[in-house]
């Protein structure tokens, strides 16, 4: 079992070109190590020893396949989505714990799997005692009577389950199994990383880190000759995905919460998402009854909604003639960014 | 009721304000026991609990609902009602000018509402009349044109009032007024004159500023082509995260928010003239006790109404907010000041608190704050067949604040600046 890593050590750095934080220390009356920095600082590079190999899987989805580069993905700056875990790929590790191959893991899903189990218990127990409760209430027995016997249930529920998480899990083995090794009797790798196709662009276009290029990426997505609609659909993604990462959010999708993107202060790892953003154009405007639905989603999960307004300040040709010539650079800055809180307003507690 | 408000005070210790207000225990429910006990009757009535899941064939269930029920009811019929002859104030509806007049007006309602002209008498407008009619302060009589007496002015009731309502939108808005006015707030019509705020002057200068602006982007575009070229990382070299993100965020533009009375001319001339554009409605104040209708300040909250079932209305897009904003009576130093601390400074004692409490929090605490409070706003109440619901519209500024983690070991001068915070405050606390 490998060592537990501390978080902080773990994802020290927030995106996957690292900073030259290797130099040596330079000692101002000593020029021996003004050299040595000098040679250091002009030897290294930010630039990655090898890009990460991307491929289109499956028609449109951005997939890595090295366990080690989706790994570093998800370490530096949180990329993509593992397509068998949650996010971070986590199966090959989850799959040996389950097989008994190795020792139990702490990945999140085991969490996650416990807790779900530990629930099912309690729901079974209280069925149990609301039956007993009901028989009281038609014999006649009183209302704080009941209550007094429900407290005591719950605390002997609590006392048992203290304990249950003590013992140990067995090794579960499914027929199917045996598929899941190769010839040489080792554990095949099914797991595979998604990218977003904003993530991809970023990943090329913003910082050089996938074996592609940007134009060749956008091809695959869009086609040889996009319409300006779906050019733009693309780009209003993509300068609120640049526009809040090049900030320093990890931004993640928000698909579970029925916006556009999540925003983590560090990572998923570290806290909650504290905001969900929803990418809008900035002439666009719906039904109430869709912004209300779309905040009560993202509000009923302890996080602010963020109206995040994109504004096209060049002309349509422009852009579609500059996408064309592959200046993206060009093209995702004639985009302006604005954005707007929506929140509930509650008279009664705005008063004082 | 008095519990009620016990609770709020409580809960107004976290900033509740700032966290996206969502929670099932924002609906402030009303136990109704409170004001039965201040009935004839005197019977003390269980809180309405949780619900059973399902019907379990014993009554209990229904007992309790039909006690709170009860309790309901009980307050409002045997409770000692009607008016003291003597303190009846008569107020008559004049239908050329569609509003009220008292002629002879007393009581605490002429503190934040009417307007009292040269002979003493008081105008109401039309929204007005009907709460203080609602409300039984006021008895509510018919000016007939042809008489000046009022002897054989006609009293109405509040359906007849209903009536008087010109239009459908009118109506919606006297239901938020009402609404608001009920809570304890302090409503009245935005005037008109400061919607259009003196345009004309600051058009000239922004212009200028804007081509400026415009160029120095252009000379900065032109410098910045290396960025994303694919060599980027072979030729530059970055020791830290940040001058990497440094690099990316100077991509894409953005709206940043307001903080000053001198940046808004310039959003101000961008297209007011013609553009039609929603016009706020009321001008919301809390309740204090300081207020003065004269002078009445700023308001707190701005609210323009919306009837989501209207054809004529729809949900403003995000160039007719940036109108909406500019068209708002706010102070700047709120704005930032505001933020510093959280929480809007009020009372003086509040305020103080709240001022030793912000030098302590650390920097990225503080931003944290002003990302989640934003900066200028408005309240959008939206009418749906009757239902309100309210939403604050805020300009939030991501742009302008970088929060990507800096390991403690690149903060060296960050750490004395707070102990040094810390000792002169246990000094001063010392001194006194």
């Amino acid at each position: 079992m490998p060592k537990y890593i501390p978080n902080a050590k773990r994802y020290k750095y927030p995106l996957p070109i690292h900073p030259l934080d290797q130099l040596p220390e330079l000692i101002p009356h000593n020029p021996v190590s003004w050299i040595h920095w000098l040679y250091c600082y002009l030897s290294s590079t930010n630039s990655l020893p090898a890009k990460i190999h991307v491929e289109f899987s499956s028609g449109k989805h951005i997939t890595i396949a090295d366990p080690k580069e989706m790994l570093y993905l998800w370490q530096n700056g949180f990329f993509g989505t593992a397509q068998l875990s949650r996010s971070e790929p986590t199966w090959k590790q989850r799959t040996l714990t389950r097989l008994g191959l190795e020792e139990s893991s702490t990945a999140l899903e085991h969490v996650t799997e416990k807790r779900r189990l530990q629930r099912l218990e309690f729901k079974r127990e209280r069925a149990g005692f609301e039956a007993i409760k009901l028989n009281l209430r038609c014999q006649g027995v009183a209302e704080t009577e009941i209550l007094r016997q429900e407290r005591e249930f719950l605390k002997s529920l609590r006392e048992r389950e203290v304990v249950q998480l003590k013992e140990s899990e067995d090794v579960q083995l499914r027929s199917s199994d045996i598929e899941l090794f190769n010839d040489d009797n080792q554990l095949m790798e099914l797991e595979v990383l998604e990218l977003m196709p904003v993530e991809a662009i970023f990943l090329t276009f913003a910082l050089p880190v996938l074996d592609m290029s940007p134009m060749t990426l956008v091809r695959s997505l869009l086609g040889d000759n996009p319409s300006y609609n779906n050019i733009h659909d693309l780009c209003i993604m993509y300068v609120a995905y640049h526009h809040y990462r090049s900030h320093g959010w990890c931004v993640r999708s928000g698909i579970k919460f029925g916006c556009h993107y999540l925003l983590y202060k560090r990572g998923p790892p570290f806290q909650h998402a504290e905001y969900g953003i929803m990418v809008l154009n900035s002439d666009d405007s719906f039904d109430y009854t869709w912004y209300s639905s779309a905040a009560r989603v993202v509000g009923g999960a302890k996080k602010s909604f963020i109206l995040c307004y994109i504004e096209l300040q060049k002309p349509k040709d422009e852009i579609l003639r500059l996408w064309q010539n592959g200046q993206f650079a060009a093209v995702f800055s004639s985009y302006k960014v604005g954005e707007i809180l929506y929140r509930r307003w509650v008279p009664g507690k705005n008063r004082d | 009721m008095i519990s009620a408000s016990g609770e709020q005070d409580e809960e107004s210790f976290i900033p509740s304000t700032l966290l996206d207000s969502d929670d099932d225990a924002d609906e402030l429910s009303r136990d109704w026991s409170h004001i039965a006990k201040l009935c004839k009757s005197q019977v003390v009535v269980p809180k309405r609990g949780e619900k059973d899941y399902e019907p379990d064939g014993t009554d209990a269930q229904e007992m309790l609902l039909y006690r709170a029920k009860k309790a309901m009811f009980d307050s409002l019929s045997d409770a000692a009602r009607g008016a003291v002859v003597k303190n009846l104030i008569k107020a008559y509806y004049v239908p050329e000018l569609h509003r009220g007049f008292v002629s002879h007006p007393k009581g605490s309602f002429m503190h934040t509402m009417g307007r009292v002209d040269r002979d003493g008498v008081c105008w109401l407008t039309f929204h007005e009349f009907v709460y203080l009619a609602e409300r039984g302060t006021i008895s509510p009589y018919f000016k007939r044109a042809d008489r000046q007496d009022h002897e054989l002015d006609p009293p109405m009731s509040i359906q007849d009032l209903y009536l008087l309502f010109k239009s459908p939108q009118e109506c919606d808005d006297f239901l938020i007024y009402a609404h608001l006015k009920r809570l304890g707030f302090i409503v009245m019509n935005t005037p008109e004159a400061t919607l259009a705020v003196g345009e004309p002057s600051s058009k000239l200068r922004p212009r200028t500023t804007q081509t400026l602006s415009s160029l120095a982007k252009e000379a900065l575009q032109f410098l910045r082509i290396p960025t994303y070229h694919p060599l980027q990382f072979h030729l530059t070299r970055y020791t830290t995260s940040g001058q990497i993100y440094e690099a990316l965020n100077k991509l894409v533009p953005f709206y940043a928010a307001t903080k000053t009375s001198q940046s808004t001319s310039y959003e101000e001339c961008n297209k007011s003239e013609v553009v039609k554009y929603p016009k706020f409605t009321f001008d919301v104040w809390k309740p204090r006790g300081s207020f003065k209708k004269k002078t009445p300040g700023l308001p707190d909250f701005q609210i323009l109404i919306l009837n989501k079932n209207s054809s004529d209305y729809k949900f403003p897009t995000y160039s007719e907010m940036k109108l909406i904003f500019a068209n708002l009576s706010y102070d700047a130093e709120e704005l930032t000041g505001a933020s510093k601390n959280g929480k809007p400074t009020e009372g003086l004692s509040g305020s103080k608190k709240d001022k030793r409490f912000a030098k302590q929090v650390p920097p990225h605490i503080e931003q944290q704050r002003r990302l989640k409070k934003g900066y200028r706003s408005f309240v959008l109440a939206v009418m749906d067949d009757g239902l309100t619901s309210f939403v604050k519209i805020t300009e939030a500024d991501f742009g302008s604040e970088n929060v990507w983690f800096k390991p403690s070991s690149q903060l060296p001068k960050a750490r004395p600046k707070i102990a040094r915070g810390k000792m002169s405050d246990a000094s001063r606390r010392s001194n006194i």
